[in-house]
């Protein structure tokens, strides 16, 4: 695909991520016909905060995780649509605010992908009110997926690391 | 502070662990943290209970808790105002810093650590602080008060006492409201920035969860965390 063409569906996906946290959506789909075979496929999906358990947390203005990029799909075969909320090995955020994956700027990260770490051992820390939060594994493991980057914005009940 | 977070899991708690010298200061997530002598530094270590969403309303608790002791020192009301969310001002300026450590294990949190440094006889210097943040000031210069840090930690640990009672009583409402009353700059335009973004907008409140409520020309933005300028 031509650089050019790829800039303008990187800027059209986020305008689609854009419309999406407006109007307060959880998903939108659309599909674009450039050619006769030359399509571009787009999901763009937030964080369903509604399937957690109860009390439901309130509602956050702030800009949830877009998983924007990793469902957008240049061919016209849907994107595989794999929720990382519903994998039972995710670590999911026990609050909204700011996630960090170093104990601080310049440090080592906590954990890195593929290391093993026990029960209880931190991964990360989120903050919210200048408290900073570190979040327990909560069971021994290997950390498979990461799913924040550091200095992200993360909802309640956002997946925050996969450990099987 | 990182000393009461490593004893923190030998503690019944709450207790309160104050340091006549402080070697590793530290402000929040790497900032720098100066402690000229005469300096108040102190680490409150409790169970709080709860998750770690409740354990962050407790910036609140501990700025009104740092407002009242204050007051007892003979601070006038009017000079203090609070900072989203736990910074204590006096005449505007920038002398008290709270940072909070939360500890979990897999069943929630199981230790809280509440860092406070209070400026009594000296400030920092002022080029020691990033552009745009508040000028340091020192009790003793804005007031002329000389209170020792063993003479503050007396009324502070009476006035946390009492507000994190009143909060594990009646819940965040009456801390929230009591803490708004006492707010800088609402209803002004401020500045929130975090790592990502930055967000300009007038502070309209903080809601039920402690985040900060901004409206902006692009809506209604509630922000969890983040560094307010003004």
């Amino acid at each position: 695909m031509a650089n050019k063409t790829h800039d303008g569906d990187v800027a059209f996906i986020r305008a689609l991520a854009e419309l999406l946290r407006e109007n307060d959506l959880t998903e939108l789909q659309v599909k674009r016909d450039y050619g006769a075979d030359d399509s571009l496929n787009v999901r763009v999906s937030r964080q369903m905060q509604m399937v957690q358990s109860a009390p439901a947390p309130a509602m956050h203005a702030a800009p949830a995780p877009i998983s924007g990029p990793a469902a957008a799909d240049a061919a016209p075969a849907p994107a595989p649509s794999v929720d990382p909320a519903q994998d039972p090995n995710a670590v999911t955020s026990p609050m909204v605010g700011t996630a960090y994956l170093q104990p601080e700027p310049g440090t080592p990260s906590f954990v890195a992908v593929g290391d093993k770490v026990a029960e209880g051992q931190t991964l990360m820390i989120i903050e919210a009110m200048k408290t900073m939060n570190q979040i327990p594994s909560p069971k021994s493991g290997t950390v498979k997926r990461i799913l924040v980057e550091d200095g992200a914005p993360v909802e309640f009940g956002a997946p925050l690391m996969i450990i099987e | 502070m990182a000393e009461a977070t490593r004893i923190a899991p030998d503690l019944a708690g709450p207790e309160w662990i104050l340091a006549l010298n402080q070697t590793a200061a530290r402000g929040r997530r790497g900032r720098h943290w100066a402690m000229p002598e005469g300096s108040f530094a102190a680490s409150l270590v409790m169970r709080p209970g709860g998750g770690p969403a409740q354990a962050a309303l407790r910036s609140f608790v501990a700025s009104l808790a740092l407002r009242e002791a204050f007051l007892a020192v003979g601070v006038p009301a009017g000079a203090i105002r609070l900072k989203w969310p736990n910074d204590v001002l006096l005449n505007g300026g920038k002398v008290a810093g709270i940072l909070l450590e939360s500890l979990g294990s897999a069943q929630g949190v199981s230790h809280l650590v509440i860092g406070i440094g209070v400026n009594l006889a000296a400030a920092p210097d002022r080029s020691m602080v990033e552009p745009g943040a508040l000028t340091p000031v020192s009790l003793r210069d804005e007031t002329g008060l000389q209170i020792t840090p063993e003479a503050f930690l007396g009324p502070l640990a009476a006035a946390f006492d009492r507000i994190e009672r009143q909060f594990v009583t009646y819940g965040f409402a009456p801390i929230r409201t009591e803490w708004l009353s006492h707010a800088a700059r609402l209803g002004d335009t401020i500045t929130a920035r975090t790592a990502r973004e930055q967000t300009t907008g007038v502070f309209e409140t903080v809601d039920e969860a402690g985040s900060i409520v901004l409206e902006t020309s692009r809506g209604r933005r509630v922000i969890p965390a983040a560094e307010i300028y003004f």
